[in-house]
């Protein structure tokens, strides 16, 4: 039963004439210390977006030290040869600005943002972290006990303790890639200044550093500025240090992880595949978005907005680490190319029966044209808005240098997700997600769920219990 | 143009300016013109949140919020979702005690899809609502529930924590999120009476801020919105307002499989839109906002006994705002040595008030929040429609952060006098249950997100 409107109705309008963006073309320049410097002109973007990446990979950390890199990002911001940590904090936020920084698998990030009007005091507390950083005793001590402090609390988060039983499965155990980013508590432990200390003096220079600059610009004479802070920074010259190949084991299997009354199952079905440097990339992209990017994609056009088994799901490629490519095209790194959310407990099976019948019907039958239309609609069509900010542009920027790609990467991108057809993307997607080869780990109520689980025929069902 | 307006232009912060018109049934209308980037938002807030709920219908204007999702006379289905997204934009709707607010970043040239779409379901979603929709999105809704609340540790801490701070009864006892029980019960017809009682012209703002022709833009709003009917048939929400201090300190240990200890609070604080709201801001912010402030320095850095520690403000209108605290224990500390720090810090803050060094720290940490949130045309958007619905006056988002910039220390120190003593809070304590078979969620996080993400609901 419905009822009438009262209101004038007219025809769906029609779009006005686009008006022409282009993602933004970096600068490129190399300081004398050897720091290579990206910067961009973001008119009216008045907090300026600095990113630092350091080629201090987490496959660089001493065996049984899991965490150093982590250690050492965040002691960056503890204190320098000029302020104590209590100081260094109070001095960047009297800037009101942020400095984060973390360690992930291709290397250490900074990421600083601050109002223009304060960039020059700021830029300069930041390459005094990186030139000249305290590490003191005391410092990376209580460093080392908050990261133990912070362990419990990630095990006992679904999609945390999800992510970190799906890298064990997939990567070899001697592979870094197989444990937790931050370390373990046996290997956070383990850590205190020397050791952070040692893996600074080996792995941190700014030859090997990239500075990534955005935002408005205007009457700031960048150069002197660079001159005076992140060029001051010294260091011997280096080599890049090699990248090593990512494999995984993605035999098809089931691992629930155990959390006994738990109203929901967290899902996280994952394998490795191809990162940016492949050409199957822009296809890739399209297709998973129309497999699970957004609310009208067909999982969620299943799973949440037919039988209403969850408030999302999910399907995405992150890339883990590339290096530079052999030959142009040619294989480099890895993605991991992943379904996540989460569904409540009685309906896990269901659930996990709806989503690879999505899987086996996009496989059969394809993508059709105007869903592949509309998704390359809205990944080229978002780009002005996903990148009004300096801080979106520059994230992107460093993602493109860790990741060894062309500063035009992303504006190449774009022309490419256009020129891709239903075809290459439907062959992408499934190629990326077969469902014979996904790893699906479960953090939820095993007692309620195994048995279901097991009936689906989806792989192999192993159960960690609750720790 | 049959508008009857008050425009005005008065220069803002960093040079935005905002004008304001007034369509015939009521529609309140802002507009900001930034030529930069080729884009534009547009925001709509409907003057009706959770504080509207009756009781055993909880968490209905959230529901109801899902609901303006499912189509409306010309948009089929999913169509308001999958139009906005193939014209290359962006879309949600959130729910918070106060208000429910909907919007779009389009591309410049894709502005009139957004106000058609808004315009369509605004004066006929009646036509489309159907019991598949609500059953749907009443399993969706209790699956966000389970996901954001229920399934991680702490979730609920954030509802436990504000029904104790407001009393039973009060329009912000509970939160936007609702009850399971309630939202089982909320029927067809609720949602229906929901809507031809609060989803009216005249009980809207609509604002539309980025590259647009404004004349265009006003002319695009009259003809879709226009000929909507207005009507009065609401009625206001139940008072809000409570005495300045709560006179006794309320108290609630849950026993829970939690991975660490944690105290929680909730301090009584001036309501929003006062100067008073703003000298708290500060003085929380001087307390613990950030790793300089004095909760940080003293649990974190100094006692070595907190893994987070912080304090944010739930700003509110409608009823007292609240100043909440957060700290998660390190190791096996036991709560009331954190409490007793706390207590101290407090005490002392109140007498002495913050240095100088500490109001410009903390003034710096508010303008550069304010710079982040009017630096994308969506934030600004967004804080034009909370201060025309909130506070009757659009102009007061452009000059909001002139005004933290002009409060005293003697100001911050009154407010933390008054204000933030433990005869004038809610205190929620954790105990862990079950050692070592936890539930958590990332402590850095927390503090911050208790006062920004949960107490709105959205329906993506």
């Amino acid at each position: 039963m419905t009822e009438l409107a009262t209101m004038d109705f007219h025809p769906q309008p029609q779009a006005g004439e686009a008006r022409p963006w282009a993602f933004p073309a970096p600068e490129r320049a190399t300081l004398d210390n050897g720091l290579t410097v990206l910067r961009c002109h973001r008119p009216g973007q008045r907090v300026v977006a600095v990113e630092v990446l350091l080629d201090a990979p987490l496959d660089a950390e001493p065996v049984g030290l899991d965490g150093v890199a982590t250690i050492m990002a965040r002691a960056f911001s503890e204190g320098t040869d000029k302020h104590s940590a209590e100081e260094f904090a109070a001095e960047l936020e009297r800037c009101g600005a942020t400095l984060d920084s973390h360690a992930d698998h291709p290397g250490v990030r900074l990421s600083l943002e601050v109002p223009v009007s304060r960039l020059p005091k700021a830029l300069g507390l930041l390459a005094d972290a990186l030139r000249a950083p305290a590490f003191e005793d005391s410092e990376v001590e209580r460093l080392v006990r908050n990261r133990l402090d912070e362990i419990p609390h990630e095990t006992a988060n679904p999609a945390r303790r999800a992510a970190k039983e799906l890298s064990k499965e997939l990567f070899p155990a001697t592979s870094r890639m197989s444990r937790p980013r931050q370390g373990t508590e046996e290997t956070v432990e383990s850590i205190d200044a020397a050791a952070v200390r040692a893996f600074y003096e080996k792995h941190v220079r700014p030859a090997t550093a990239t500075a990534v600059v955005v935002g408005d610009l205007t009457g700031v004479d960048l150069d002197a500025l660079l001159g005076d802070t992140l060029g001051a920074w010294t260091g011997s010259p280096a080599q890049p240090r090699p990248v090593p190949a990512v494999t995984a084991d993605d035999t098809g299997r089931v691992v629930i992880v155990d959390r006994p009354g738990a109203v929901q199952t967290q899902l996280l079905i994952g394998r490795v595949g191809a990162d940016r440097h492949d050409r199957v990339w822009p296809a890739q992209v399209l297709g998973t978005y129309c497999l699970g990017g957004t609310l009208t994609s067909r999982l969620d056009r299943v799973l949440r907005e037919e039988k209403g088994y969850t408030y999302g799901v999910r399907a995405f490629a992150q890339v883990l680490r590339s290096a530079a490519p052999a030959v142009p095209g040619g294989a480099s790194g890895a993605a991991m190319l992943a379904i996540s959310g989460s569904v409540d407990t009685p309906n896990t099976g269901p659930a996990l029966d709806d989503l690879w019948t999505v899987l086996r019907t996009l496989a059969a039958e394809g993508l059709d044209d105007a869903e592949r239309d509309v998704a390359v609609q809205n990944l080229v069509g978002v780009a002005p808005l996903k990148y009004e900010t300096a801080a979106a542009v520059a994230s992107t920027l460093a993602d493109q240098v860790e990741q060894h790609l062309p500063d035009d990467y992303q504006a190449t991108l774009y022309r490419q997700l256009a020129a891709t057809g239903t075809v290459e993307a439907t062959a992408a997607v499934v190629n990326a997600f077969p469902v014979d080869r996904l790893v699906t780990v479960l953090v939820g109520d095993a007692a309620q769920i195994e048995e279901p689980v097991r009936a689906l025929g989806i792989g192999a069902v192993s159960v960690v219990r609750a720790e | 143009m049959p508008m009857g307006h008050t425009a005005t232009a008065e220069a803002g912060t960093g040079g935005l300016t905002a004008t304001e018109h007034r369509l015939a049934n009521g529609l309140r209308v802002v507009l900001s013109e930034d030529h930069l980037t080729p884009v534009a938002a547009v925001c709509l807030w409907y003057d009706v949140g959770s504080r509207h709920e009756v009781k055993g219908r909880t968490g209905l204007a959230h529901l109801f919020e899902h609901l303006m999702f499912q189509g409306s006379a010309q948009v089929q289905g999913n169509g308001h979702f999958e139009l906005v997204q193939g014209a290359g934009g962006s879309l949600n709707g959130t729910t918070s005690f106060e208000r429910t607010n909907y919007f779009e970043t389009m591309p410049a040239h894709q502005l009139e899809l957004a106000l058609w779409l808004e315009a369509d379901r605004m004066g006929s979603l009646l036509t489309a609502l159907d019991d598949e929709s609500m059953e749907n999105q009443r399993d969706v809704v209790k699956n966000e529930r389970r996901q954001r609340y229920d399934n991680v540790p702490y979730g609920t801490a954030f509802e436990k924590l504000t029904a104790l701070a407001y009393p039973d009864g009060h329009p912000y006892h509970h939160t936007p999120i609702g009850s399971m029980a309630d939202l089982d019960a909320a029927t067809l017809e609720d949602a229906r009476a929901f809507f031809r009682t609060y989803y009216a012209p005249n009980n809207a703002v609509l604002s539309v801020v980025g590259d647009i022709d404004p004349e265009q833009t006003l002319a695009w709003i009259e003809k879709y919105f226009g000929s909507i009917p207005g009507h009065d048939g609401k009625p206001a929400p139940r008072d809000g307002s409570l005495p300045e201090t709560i006179g006794e300190q309320l108290r609630e240990v849950v026993e829970e499989e939690v991975p660490a200890r944690a105290l929680m609070a909730a301090y009584r604080l001036p309501e929003d839109g006062t100067r008073e709201a703003d000298a708290a801001d500060l003085a929380l912010t001087v307390l613990g906002g950030g790793e300089s402030s004095r909760l940080y320095n003293r649990l974190v850095r100094r006692d070595r006994t907190a893994v987070a520690a912080g304090f944010g403000l739930l700003r509110l209108a409608g009823a007292p705002s609240l100043g909440w605290l957060d700290v998660k224990t390190s190791g096996d500390v036991e709560v009331p040595v954190i409490e007793a720090a706390v207590d101290e810090e407090l005490a002392r803050f109140a007498a002495e008030g913050p240095t100088a060094e500490e109001m410009e720290r903390a003034q710096a940490q508010l303008e550069r929040e304010w710079l982040d949130r009017l630096g994308t045309v969506a934030g600004r958007a967004d804080e034009l429609c909370r201060y025309a619905v909130l506070f009757g006056d659009p102009q007061l988002a452009l000059t909001a952060v002139q005004r933290v910039l002009d409060v005293t220390a003697e100001e911050v120190q009154a407010v933390a006098q008054a204000r933030l003593r433990p005869d004038n809070r809610a205190v929620l304590v954790y105990e862990p249950i079950a050692a070592g078979s936890g539930d958590a969620e990332d402590a850095d996080e927390t503090a911050e997100a208790a006062v920004t993400d949960e107490n709105e609901e959205s329906a993506k």
